[in-house]
């Protein structure tokens, strides 16, 4: 008894459900061009002239148009900086450069010795300022090289401060690897732009 | 056993009274089946109203293009096609759909176009061929300038219809590239599709390390301009820049937070670099990660709880993973050699990374626990490097580089297919590609 009534209803309601499937296949076909939007048309108001608009998309915003407000914005400041040709540009030095191992800041004994006519100079002309930059060579991903070089130009400025040399006068720069002294793909190249390069400002 | 059957009927009989019509195709495409059946679709020359009649062919040329950049579709050619398409069928007249399933089609796009003045005017509409049904139909309207993105938009509502994930077509990557002779380096954006190639920046210093913010408004970048590195905030539609970064020696933006509250970023003091993150607005400073190594890279996981960031601390780069606000990180990458450059994938299930594999850079995706490492790309003559996920996480966008060639490339994250985005600049790399549109 009890089992025959849930068929009974199954049953109805698969033959409800039915009618309803064709019921919409019906209105699919016949009111595709109308009053049925895909999905997500739903209701926004017709932009302009155009009145029928069945299948209208959302946006009546143009697409990618509007200029972004900017919240926070003042321009940037230094974009009154003079063009940055000198930035890229290897500087003359009076010092050989500092060279180093791959992925590695250790400064070595013939960068030692650079470094002791380095500080000599510096101990002799107090008021001097020493640029001092760090080179990568082009393995490996920018941003590494770029903390790379850092740390090489901060090695050679603490060793330079160990020999005497004040702080004050010393400065980095980290070029990473986008300044290659020697344009090469060599080993012999990769070796000359693992340095830090000296530059009296 | 009989009351669930009609349990499940009256589920059937909601699920039917819930959906309008359109919302159930018939036609549906696993993404998730490696070669599996691709769907043949037929792109009808579009009706021109007023306007240029070259749109006829060049609309659908820019649709069938983006479909032919996915593995999903094939698409029947238009020499084949047999039925015009006219204003007509936009106002109740029917295709003939017998026509185009006789010539394989088992779905048809066909659109009109309509330019007044400086006005564009585009109703694009996807039918199932085998039932007759419309799919998916929109109008548009924008600016003649907009003519792909709008058409770009579409293609991404047929793949969303197929797949139920929204297509990437008219993302764009941003990446940097020296300009001729030039030794400075210049932001550059490119669509997808390897079009509209454009040069952002002009300041003939270094420009580095491009990051989207998650609305697809900004890019971060660092740039050398006034002589040291600063990392700025550019508005791409308009040009308009804010300092964001100014502390510290070398820095790297990362990544953003995904409300886009916070700039993630590698920032070297005393020639330590860690991990910061940075308010975009009003410039408050947290330290994330420290440590005596190199922390650099960080990219945070898509629903904002953790990041991926490299160190040095156990001797040679590798890719870590840490909880924000919790003690902990964990080593992710198990090559040997060097790891960098981390990436997290939008559904946050994969983190992408150089990895240095036999000499040679290479690019590998591995679950944020570290298990499950595969190799996605690599060339037996070259490095692969700087790895970004698409939108929809189904591909990657590296730097592949040999000696002093160098080219963007993008590749599926399975690493079947592949494709060259970008050659014949010097240098290319960094490539970050866009959220979606």
């Amino acid at each position: 008894m009890k089992g025959t009534f849930s068929w009974k209803w199954a049953l109805l309601v698969m033959s409800v459900a039915a009618l309803v499937a064709v019921g919409c296949a019906k209105k699919q076909t016949v009111k595709s061009e109308g009053a049925q939007g895909g999905p997500g048309a739903a209701s926004a108001p017709a932009p302009g002239a155009v009145s029928e608009a069945p299948v209208k998309e959302a946006p009546t915003a143009p697409v990618a148009a509007a200029p972004a407000e900017q919240p926070e914005s003042a321009p940037a400041p230094a974009a009154a900086a003079a063009p940055g040709v000198a930035v890229t540009e290897e500087k003359p030095s009076l010092f050989d450069d500092v060279r180093f191992d791959f992925d590695k800041s250790a400064v070595k004994e013939d960068g030692r010795k650079t470094c002791q006519g380095v500080a000599d100079y510096l101990k002799k002309h107090p008021g001097a300022q020493m640029l001092i930059e760090g080179h990568c060579d082009e393995r490996g991903t920018s941003e590494y090289n770029m903390a790379l070089g850092e740390r090489r130009a901060t090695a050679v400025m603490t060793y330079l401060v160990s020999l005497g040399v004040s702080k004050a006068g010393l400065s980095t720069v980290s070029f990473g690897k986008e300044k290659p002294l020697d344009p090469g793909h060599s080993e012999e190249a990769w070796a000359k732009n693992r340095r830090a390069h000296f530059v009296l400002k | 056993m009989k009351r669930s059957i009609g349990a499940a009927a009256g589920a059937f009989l909601l699920a039917l009274s819930l959906f309008p019509s359109p919302a159930f195709p018939v036609l549906y495409i696993d993404i998730n089946a490696p070669g599996g059946k691709r769907l043949p679709i037929a792109v009808a020359d579009v009706a021109v109203g007023p306007g240029d009649p070259s749109l006829s062919r060049g609309i659908p040329k820019i649709l069938s293009d983006d479909l032919a950049l996915t593995d999903l579709f094939d698409l029947v050619p238009p020499t084949a096609h047999m039925e015009t398409v006219t204003e007509a069928h936009f106002s109740g007249k029917p295709l003939s759909f017998p026509g185009w399933k006789m010539i394989g089609a088992e779905a048809v796009v066909i659109g009109k176009v309509e330019a007044r003045g400086e006005r564009l005017s585009i109703e694009m509409r996807l039918y199932d061929a085998t039932q007759g049904t419309l799919l998916v139909g929109k109008r548009y309207t924008g600016a003649p300038t907009e003519l792909r993105s709008i058409v770009h938009r579409f293609a991404n509502e047929i793949v969303f219809t197929f797949t139920g994930v929204r297509g990437v077509f008219g993302t764009e990557i941003a990446f940097t590239a020296r300009q001729g002779k030039s030794r400075g380096k210049e932001l550059y954006i490119v669509g997808m599709d390897g079009q509209d190639l454009r040069k952002v920046t002009n300041n003939r210093s270094f420009n580095l390390f491009p990051r989207w913010s998650p609305d697809g408004q900004w890019v971060a970048y660092t740039s050398y301009r006034t002589g040291a590195p600063n990392v700025y905030l550019r508005n791409i539609s308009t040009g308009a820049e804010k300092e964001v970064i100014r502390f510290g020696g070398s820095k790297a933006p990362g990544g953003f937070s995904p409300d886009g509250v916070w700039l993630y970023a590698g920032v070297s003091q005393a020639g330590n670099s860690d991990i910061y993150r940075v308010r975009v607005v009003g410039g408050a400073v947290e330290k994330v990660v420290e440590g005596w190594g190199l922390e650099v890279s960080p990219s945070p996981s898509p629903d904002g709880r953790r990041i991926a960031f490299v160190s040095d601390r156990g001797g040679s780069p590798q890719v870590y993973v840490k909880s924000l606000g919790a003690a902990g990180e964990t080593r992710i990458s198990n090559g040997t050699g060097y790891a960098t450059s981390p990436s997290w994938s939008p559904a946050g299930d994969r983190i992408a990374y150089t990895a240095r594999s036999g000499g040679r850079f290479v690019i590998a995706t591995v679950a944020p626990d570290g298990s499950g490492t595969r190799e996605v790309a690599s060339a037996p003559d070259g490095d692969c490097e700087d790895p970004s996920f698409s939108p929809d996480g189904r591909s990657l966008v590296y730097t592949y580089r040999k000696r002093g060639y160098s080219a963007l490339k993008i590749i599926s994250s399975d690493g079947r297919r592949q494709r060259t985005l970008v050659s014949g600049l010097v240098d290319a790399g960094s490539p970050a590609w866009s959220p979606g549109r």
